[in-house]
Formats: structure tokens, sequence, C-alpha cells
């Protein structure tokens, strides 16, 4: 169902889960449920947005409650966005917490390690 | 004193009276004896003293006898005056009853007023004796009637009996009505299973109620293996013989147990009997079996084994028929269904319930391995897994059969002498099981294997026609040119046995033509799918020449001279100037476009109308229509599985198709083809759908409607992207506008229509030289003030993404938000 916005690996020790496409009000909750159900046992978790075309309020909204579970179990956790573009701009529009974006992959995984 | 000498017959009456041969008595009419006999006192042992005006007569008798005096004796003799041979029990002076028949008479004085009763009392002992025995005798007699009735019965009823199940019913019953057995149970002998089965019981809750092996110890199996009577008459005997039965015989208080052997064969010879069923019945203390009653439980056990015996045939045959015609019907409904996977599902279908209770097709063959099971429980997955590799491996089948833990049977399916698969099933409860069907199985599984494998070849060609076809449709459509977009659907028929020959295609001619097409080849299948791509090609080079769509269709027409499949195909084909917005059109034999300009009610092409490729009879003077269409226009091809309908009139396809296009007018192009398939042909249909539907030039304003679905929201965004491209607005710019409009659609969708699914929500959005303006409205109701922290969040971006924001509660919500333009815009 979700297969076409959400994929998952791993990188370096982190799970890695890559977003792409556009993430809105029609299909974030279930995004989210795919998201929590496979990073509830990870050690640390990379979301990868690069490829995010577009990006709501609901998703913003799942983003948080996702970054937010994930710190109170002290797991880890990084948003990877590009330096601009629609992710980019919806996160910092919402004055979304800055010290958990990166704006790669590498860096956020030593940001991680580190 | 002299001797006085007598002769024999000179008695004295006296002696006479006091010895007479019978007892005398003499009383009042009131009963109080006045006189009596030796005879009398001798029997009786009173004394003279004792009775003679002491006692009345009725004193004597048992209080049975004394009522019998009161209703009977005394009103008759006052009647009769005399009374002969009434059966009296007097009581004897030691209390011991003396049976008596008695007669009297009452004598009377002048007056005729009673005056004395002589009563005559004969010793009726013996006589007493021989009536009983000969009630008994009558009373034996009754029952063995009656057991023979009850017999008659029973064979009248097994002869109707045309099952097992019927015959063991109609014995159990037996031993109540006939021996007035307190309770019966029936096992019948299962040869194929070495098991010995209960099948019948009035009282399930005596005895122990359970299958057995044929070798088992129990009684039951005992008497069935030596195939005679067995009595067991007390809980000793059965302590010795039969020590299984103790237990249940002293907890239901049965004292005497019969097993009676239900057997067939010649009765005379020991060696040919067969046993088919154990009769059990049992009785309540101690029953001692007559010999005629043994007779006739021997009776029973033959007439209820023959009972059997034909049953058993006429079980065979019928199985033997029920199986035969399931097969034949199994192999008819898979020929039904063409496609491999509903050919499985339909044999898993026609299997569980009515033969097995869990069953599964696994194939191995083609491209992704097939696993299909039905029913439940699923058995152990390790075992049936190793049981399947071995099948699959020996393309021999292995029935289940006693005590097997996993309790299925494995059948490979075989076709053309290789292993297609297996056919695993567990038999249902009622059926027997497995090893006793083989014989079945192994014709189901070989029939199911052909159909299978049938399906499988069938499938195969599909699926490369179908890659084909698909290969074929799915080239580039030429995009990112903001003077056109084209949105492009094709749906296989639902049924769909073949591919079918429908096709469109879009390319540029050169940078400012465009040429679209919409096509239908005759026929089915590969080679439909061949002549389409041939066709597709043709069109394409022919379209390079540049002499527009009526030179074009002549060549196709010359094109089908050689390529004789693509004789009678259709084709609707335009071409787009994309500088002037002229459009040039040819129909050979193919439904008209439908247009719909930005102004005005939609409208079918119907000039340029010719005869399909490479007709013989049909009008092939090929000619084109051109006229000039306002930017906003879109233009719809079909084909025929769209409006084409059995259970409607083709005028009547347009008319529907033409109003659900009209009012789609304002929808977002992304999902409009889709929308109308939905809306036209559902899901359901028989044929294939395909649909071209190209927008043509850069609307100034752009107008939307969608309904209140989150999903119609990235469709809207699509539109309007494009749009915003269109017109030249800068990467940052296009977010912020798509963002914001996003959030206001989605606030509408969550707040205006909460409660209302089928709400409108009316996009409209213009551009200027300095700004973007969207306009968002909805006539929803919204509830309370937005104290909800993620709408609160939204409309935070609404704001922050652009420069004004209005909110108009008045009617609905209207939103309007404007955007400077930036300094990456073009």
């Amino acid at each position: 169902m979700t297969d076409q916005w959400v994929k998952f690996s791993t990188f370096g020790d982190a799970e890695l889960v890559s977003l792409t496409g556009e993430i809105d009000l029609a299909n974030a909750p279930d995004i989210g449920k795919e998201i929590v159900k496979r990073v509830q046992s990870a050690g640390k978790v990379l979301i990868d947005l690069t490829t995010v075309s577009f990006l709501d309020s609901a998703g913003v909204r799942l983003l948080d409650a996702l970054v937010g579970d994930l710190s109170d179990h002290g797991t880890p956790t990084r948003l990877v966005v590009g330096e601009r573009g629609a992710a980019r701009m919806t996160l910092q529009l919402c004055a979304f917490r800055e010290d958990v974006l990166a704006t790669d992959l590498d860096r956020a995984a030593a940001d991680l390690s580190g | 004193m002299t001797q006085e000498l007598r002769l024999p017959w000179d008695e004295d009456p006296d002696d006479l009276y006091e010895h007479a041969p019978c007892g005398y008595l003499t009383t009042l009419p009131d009963g109080t004896i006045v006189r009596v006999n030796q005879t009398f006192l001798t029997w009786t042992g009173y004394t003279r003293g004792e009775l003679v005006g002491h006692r009345r007569f009725r004193d004597l008798l048992s209080s049975g006898g004394q009522i019998y005096h009161e209703t009977h004796y005394a009103p008759l003799l006052r009647m009769q005056d005399e009374v002969h041979e009434l059966a009296f029990d007097v009581v004897c002076a030691d209390g011991r009853q003396l049976p008596t028949l008695v007669n009297s008479t009452l004598g009377r004085d002048e007056a005729k007023q009673p005056r004395a009763i002589r009563t005559m009392i004969f010793n009726a002992t013996e006589r007493r004796q021989y009536e009983k025995e000969l009630l008994l005798a009558r009373n034996i007699a009754e029952a063995s009637e009656r057991r023979v009735r009850v017999l008659q019965q029973i064979v009248a009823d097994l002869s109707a009996a045309p099952t097992e199940a019927e015959v063991a019913e109609a014995v159990v019953r037996a031993p109540e009505a006939a021996f007035g057995a307190a309770s019966s149970s029936i096992y019948l002998v299962d040869v194929e299973r070495d098991q010995i089965v209960a099948v019948a019981s009035t009282d399930p809750t005596t005895g122990n109620w359970d299958d057995m092996p044929r070798s088992s110890p129990r009684a039951v199996a005992r008497v069935a293996e030596r195939g005679d009577l067995h009595v067991v008459a007390s809980i000793t005997e059965a302590k010795e013989h039969f020590p299984d039965l103790v237990d249940s015989m002293r907890r239901s208080g049965r004292n005497t147990v019969v097993l009676l052997p239900l057997t067939t064969g010649p009765t005379d010879e020991q060696a040919g009997i067969v046993t088919l069923g154990v009769l059990a019945f049992s009785f309540k203390g101690e029953h001692k079996l007559s010999d005629g009653e043994l007779r006739v439980v021997r009776l029973l056990g033959q007439q209820a084994g023959q009972a059997l015996d034909r049953a058993r045939l006429y079980d065979d045959v019928r199985r033997r028929e029920e199986r035969s015609q399931f097969l034949a019907e199994t192999t008819g409904a898979l020929d039904e269904v063409y496609r491999l996977q509903p050919r499985i599902r339909r044999l898993l279908d026609r299997l569980v319930p009515e033969v097995a209770d869990w069953a599964e097709v696994r194939l191995q063959v083609g491209a992704v391995p097939i696993e299909e099971p039905k029913g439940s429980p699923a058995p152990d997955a390790e075992l049936l897994q190793k049981r399947l590799g071995k099948v699959a491996a020996s393309g021999e089948a292995i029935f289940s059969g006693e005590d097997d833990a996993l309790d299925c049977s494995v059948l490979p399916l075989t076709a053309r002498g290789l292993v297609l698969g297996t056919l695993a099933l567990r038999m249902a409860p009622d059926r027997r099981d497995a090893a006793a069907e083989r014989a079945f199985l192994s014709d189901l599984a070989d029939r199911a294997a052909l159909a299978l494998e049938n399906a499988r070849l069938y499938e195969q060609e599909r699926q490369i026609a179908r890659t084909l076809q698909r290969s074929l449709l799915a080239g580039e459509l030429p995009s990112g040119d903001n003077r056109f977009a084209v949105e492009t659907f094709y749906q296989a028929a639902a049924q769909d046995l073949e591919v079918g020959g429908d096709w469109y295609d879009a390319f540029l001619i050169n940078p400012d033509k465009l040429a679209v097409v919409v096509g239908d080849v005759v026929g089915r299948g590969i080679d439909a799918a061949t002549t389409m791509g041939q066709l597709r090609s043709a069109v394409r080079a022919l379209a390079t020449n540049g002499d527009g769509p009526a030179r074009l269709i002549e060549g196709l027409d010359r094109f089908c001279e050689r390529v004789e499949p693509a004789r009678m195909a259709t084709v609707a084909y335009a071409e787009i100037d994309l500088v002037t917005g002229e459009i040039a059109y040819c129909c050979a034999g193919h439904l008209p476009p439908l247009l719909q300009e930005p102004a005005g009610s939609p409208e079918f092409l119907m000039h340029a109308r010719s005869a399909p490729i490479g007709s013989r009879a049909g009008n092939t003077s090929r000619t084109e229509h051109r006229r000039r269409l306002p930017a906003g226009s879109r233009m719809l091809l079909y084909t025929d599985g769209l409006i084409e309908r059995r259970s409607r009139s083709i005028d009547k396809g347009f008319e529907i198709l033409a109003r659900e296009y009209a009012r789609r007018r304002d929808a977002p192009l992304q999902g409009l083809a889709a929308g109308l398939a939905d809306t036209l042909v559902g899901k359901d249909h028989a044929d294939d759908v395909c649909m071209l539907c190209l927008t043509l030039g850069t609307e100034e304003r752009i107008e939307r409607t969608i309904g209140a679905d989150r999903m119609q929201i990235a469709l809207l965004r699509a539109d309007l992207r494009a749009w915003l491209v269109a017109h030249g607005v800068g990467p940052e710019g296009r977010d912020a506008v798509l963002l914001a409009c996003s959030e206001a659609v989605a606030n509408a969708i969550e707040h205006g229509y909460r409660d209302d699914p089928f709400g409108m929500i009316d996009v409209v959005a213009t551009v200027t030289e300095d700004a973007v303006e969207v306009r968002v409205t909805d006539r929803g109701t919204w509830r309370g003030p937005l104290s909800d922290v993620s709408r609160g969040r939204g409309l935070q971006l609404i704001r922050e993404s652009m420069d004004q924001v209005l909110f108009d509660r008045s009617d609905g919500t209207t939103v309007t938000m404007r955007r400077r333009r930036g300094e990456d815009d073009e």
C-alpha cells in the first residue's frame, strides 16, 4: 500500500527510512504506521526526505510524533533534508527542531555515532 | 352291644357329614357359623368351639375375599338363594391361605324369610396351581408372539433401509421392544480401516462408546472376531471373560449383557460367516434369556447382518456413482474458467468442504510459484513441507492413514509426464479416510492436473500478449510542454480471456505539432497485440510525412494490403498545431472524439468520418476536418468498451458519456479518464477500455472543483503545479503556493466537511505579473475555534507561505491567499 512512498534499509548500524514523492493528508497516516512498525526496535534511525517532492502539515505531524516518540525511547534520530526543496521549506516554516535535521546522509550518520 | 353290619355304601349320615370329601358349614343369615363338619376343621386347623357361635363365614376370608363376599357372594345369594363355584381364599388357623371353591344355598321359612345358609367348600389348591400355570403359559406365548411381531417389524424396516446408517438405526431399537432390554448399541466393522465403529446407541452414556481397532481386546471386538452370540449373565461372568465390561456394567446398573454378532453368509457352515457388526444390549438385574428368546436373538443377528450386507453393496454402488458424478462435475466446473488462479480456486471450492476440510494446491511452474490453500485449520507447516517435497520428487501420492501426525494426503499434479505441483488435502471428518478413497483422489488429481496445465499454458500465452501490449502502450508520451497535457487510461476486460486490440499513442511530429491516436484492432490475443504494434509504428512513420490525417489514413489502407490482420482496424487520429491551436482530425470507422471547450457543452466531432482501415465495402475516401480550439479545451479519444453495453443502446452510451464528461469539466486532468471509466463501465466489464484525454493551451485562470476526499488533493496539486510551471512561477513560489493550497483544501475536508463526505471544494487560481492568487471555497460548517493543534499548524503554514491570507466565513469558508512572485520566476 505505502511501498511507493516509503522504503526501508540500513545505513551503517542505523535503520534507514527513505521517503519519496508527495507526503500529504491522504497517505501520511498509513506511512506513519508502516514506519512505527519497522523502527520500534531500532537502535538508531535515519529518515531520508531528500526525494520528497511535497510535504504538508499532516507529514510534519507524522515526523513530529515519530521524532518525539523515538527521543522518548532514547533512540537517536536524524531527518535528512536537502539544502532546499519542498520538505525543507515546510519543516522550516513549521520551525521544526533544527538539531534533528541534517543535509546529507553521511553527516547524519556521523552525528548519530558521535 | 350288637355290632350292626352295614353294607359299604350304606353309610352313616353323621359320619358322611363329618368326613365328607368337602367342608360343610351351616350359618345363620348373618353368616354366624352354627354348624361345621370335621373335614373343614381338619383343612383349616380350627376347633369346632372356635368357630361355632363365634365367627361368621366372612371372618374366615382373606381381606380380598371379604370384599368379594360383600359385593358378590351375599347379594347373589340373597337374590338367587344359591351361588356356585365362587373362589375364596380361607385363612386357616395358622395364617396359611387355603384356595377354595364355595357353593351355598339359602334356606327360607314359610314366610319366605331367610332361615339358614348351607355352604359346601371344595379344596381348590390343585386347581389354582393349574390355573396359574395356564396363565404363565399364556404369558409366555404372548411374549413370544410380541417378540415375533417386533422382529417382523424390524425385518420389514431392515428391508426398507437402504444405507448402513439406517440399518443400524432400525436394529438398535430392537432389543428394547423385543426383549425388554434397558439399552442397546450397535457397532459396525470397517474392514478397510480395520476398525470397529460405534454408530448408534439408545443410550450412549452407558458403556464404552468409542471406536476400536478390530484387534482390540474389548468384548465387542472379541465377539466380532469369534462371530457367535455371547451372553454375559452377571458381573462375575464379565470379570472372568470380558473385564472391560465390568466398569460400565457397575456404573449403569446392568447385570446382563448380550453381545450379538451381526453376520452374513451361509447359516449352516461356520467357515463362510462374515461378521459385519455387533449389537450389544443389556438388562437391569440378572436377566435369564429363554431358549426361545435366544433363538430370536440369533435370528435378529442374521437378519441384521444380511441387511447390512445389502446396504454395504448399495452404499458402494452409490458412492461410486457419487464419485464419478463429482469428478464429472468438477471437470465441468474447471472448464468454465480459463485462467489459472480462478481455476485453482474453483478446484478448491469443489473440494472444501465437500470432500476435505482443508486443501491446498501448489504449483512450481512459471515465474512465481503458486500456493493457494482453503479451509481450516492449516496442518503443521513443517511436516507438510516434508511430505510435499517427497511427493514432488517421487511423483507418487502419499495417502494419510491411521496415526498419521500430519493427517494430510498429498497427491502429485502430473500432466504430460511432468509434475506441475501438488494437491494436499485433509479429508472432511464425515468422509471415509484418504486411504479408502485412494482411487477417487488419484482420479481427481489427474483431472485437476490436466485442467491446471491447460490453464497454465493459456496463462502463459496471455502473459506474453499482455507484456507485448503493455510494452507497446507504455512508450514515453510527450510531456513537459506547457502548451498541452495528455492523460491516458487502459483497463483490460474483467473476465479478460485474451488481450484486446485497443491502443493509444501520442507523439510530437515536430516541435510544434502533436499527434494523438486511439485505435482498435480486430481480434484478440498475441495476434491482435502484434498487429497493434505494427499499426502504431505505421502511424508514427506516416505522420512524419506531414501530409495530414486524411493522407495518413490512406497510407494505412495501403499498409494493410501487406499486413492483412490490420484490415478493418478502426482509428481516430488528430494532429494539433500547438502554435495556432488548430486541430485536424479523421475517423476511420472509429467512435467520434468528444470535445469540451472552456465554455459550452461537450460536443462529438462528427466530421471526416469514413470506413475502417482497408475496408472493401465501406467508404474509404478519406477526408479530414479542421477547426481551432481555444486554450483550455479538452478532447477525449476512446474505444467502444467505454460506452457499449449490451443492456443499452449506443445513443444512450454517447449521452451518458457526454453528461459525465461535462460534469467533470473542472476536475483535474489527472485521474479524469479513470473516473470516467469507473462511472461508465465499473470494474465488472466485458471489454477492454482505452482512453486518451488531451488538454490544450494554458488557462489564464485555473478553476477546479474536487470532492471532499483527501485522495483528490494530490490530483489537484498535479494540475496546479503544471499550471504554475506553464506561467513561469519559480520552484520556491510553486512549492509555497502548492503547500498553502493543499492545507486550505485539507482544512475544508477536515473541518468544513467533517460530517459531509459529498461536499465539493472550489479552487480558483489566477496569476498576474506580480502575484499568484488562490481562492479555496467550501460550503461546509466549521465547528468551534481552531484550537486543534494539527490544523493550527496547517493554518500557520498557509500564513507563513503566503503574503496575504483572508478568511471569509459568511457562507461556508473562502480562503483567499496571495503570494508575490519572486526573483526566481521567469
